[in-house]
């Protein structure tokens, strides 16, 4: 048993996919961020796996340090989501995006 | 390009590749806890574990500044900021129904999203190259390399942390007026 590049990648595509699934299921605008956040989550992964274990890994520093920028982005979007969420809730008391359908 | 040096081998050491199994495992479940919970309270639990889990995924395969970076700046100022927002709205509970129109939609998206992925990682020969040292000098890289990149990432952060602290501190938002007919 060992783990190696292709182990990783699945196990963020799968994370991935968890990530879509809040977006395209969830109408909590809190929950959909949450569903961004793991699919940024999951592409900085590939890329750190990319950088330990393949392509990479002749300059496996900017694999890295792609990681820290995307870690830093997803947070940046997260921030600007909750507050068009926090306005969203102030019109209509509540954080589903649909709210405003009546 | 030539290969110098070893390529990169798969862990192959026991107790270490048992370990990231569990933190895959266990971080893989916590994200559907996450997305599946009612209460978004748990919800966001369960998505600070998860943020913890991948930090100790990183752990094992990346530098040591990675793990610190996700553990004490990603996921602090990801959970302050969704428990700030909660903090000034009550939206505790989902009004939405388990298995309704959406999640059957949301499922079917899911999984082909995942079967795609799994079908082009289990397909792709993934090129290999030599090895190269990630850890050493990875401070020094970003100071040089990427000297612009970390001067905007630190202040998109900064500005995060500042508007979860601002969040945290504020108080609960106000019910809005009632409409009334315009005069």
């Amino acid at each position: 048993m060992n783990a190696g590049l292709n182990l990783i990648l699945a196990a963020s595509a799968a994370l991935f996919a968890v990530g879509a699934f809040a977006v395209v299921a969830r109408r909590s605008a809190v929950l959909m961020l949450i569903g961004t956040q793991f699919m940024f989550m999951a592409g900085s992964i590939a890329f750190v796996a990319f950088a330990r274990f393949g392509l990479g890994a002749v300059n496996a520093r900017a694999g890295v340090a792609v990681a820290i920028f995307a870690g830093a982005t997803a947070v940046a979007e997260l921030a600007v989501g909750l507050a068009m969420a926090a306005l969203i809730y102030r019109e209509h008391r509540s954080l589903a995006i649909d709210a405003d359908r009546g | 390009m030539p290969l110098i040096g070893a390529l990169p081998q798969p862990i192959t050491s026991a107790p270490l590749v048992i370990l990231i199994y569990a933190v895959l495992v266990l971080m893989l479940a916590s994200a559907l806890a996450s997305v599946l919970l009612r209460s978004t309270l748990f919800a966001i639990g369960a998505f600070a574990a998860t943020m913890v889990l991948v930090a100790l995924l990183y752990l094992t395969i990346a530098p040591f500044l990675l793990f610190a970076v996700q553990l004490l700046v990603f996921s602090t100022v990801s959970v302050a900021l969704l428990v700030g927002l909660l903090r000034r709205t009550s939206g505790l509970e989902s009004a939405q129904e388990p298995f309704s129109r959406e999640w059957i939609v949301g499922a079917a998206v899911a999984a082909s999203v995942l079967a795609l992925l799994v079908l082009l990682v289990a397909t792709t020969s993934w090129p290999v190259r030599a090895t190269a040292n990630a850890g050493a000098g990875l401070g020094a890289t970003l100071i040089n390399s990427y000297v612009i990149g970390l001067a905007v990432l630190v202040v998109i952060l900064a500005s995060a942390a500042l508007g979860g602290g601002l969040l945290l501190a504020g108080p609960t938002l106000v019910a809005p007026r009632p409409r009334g007919p315009r005069r």
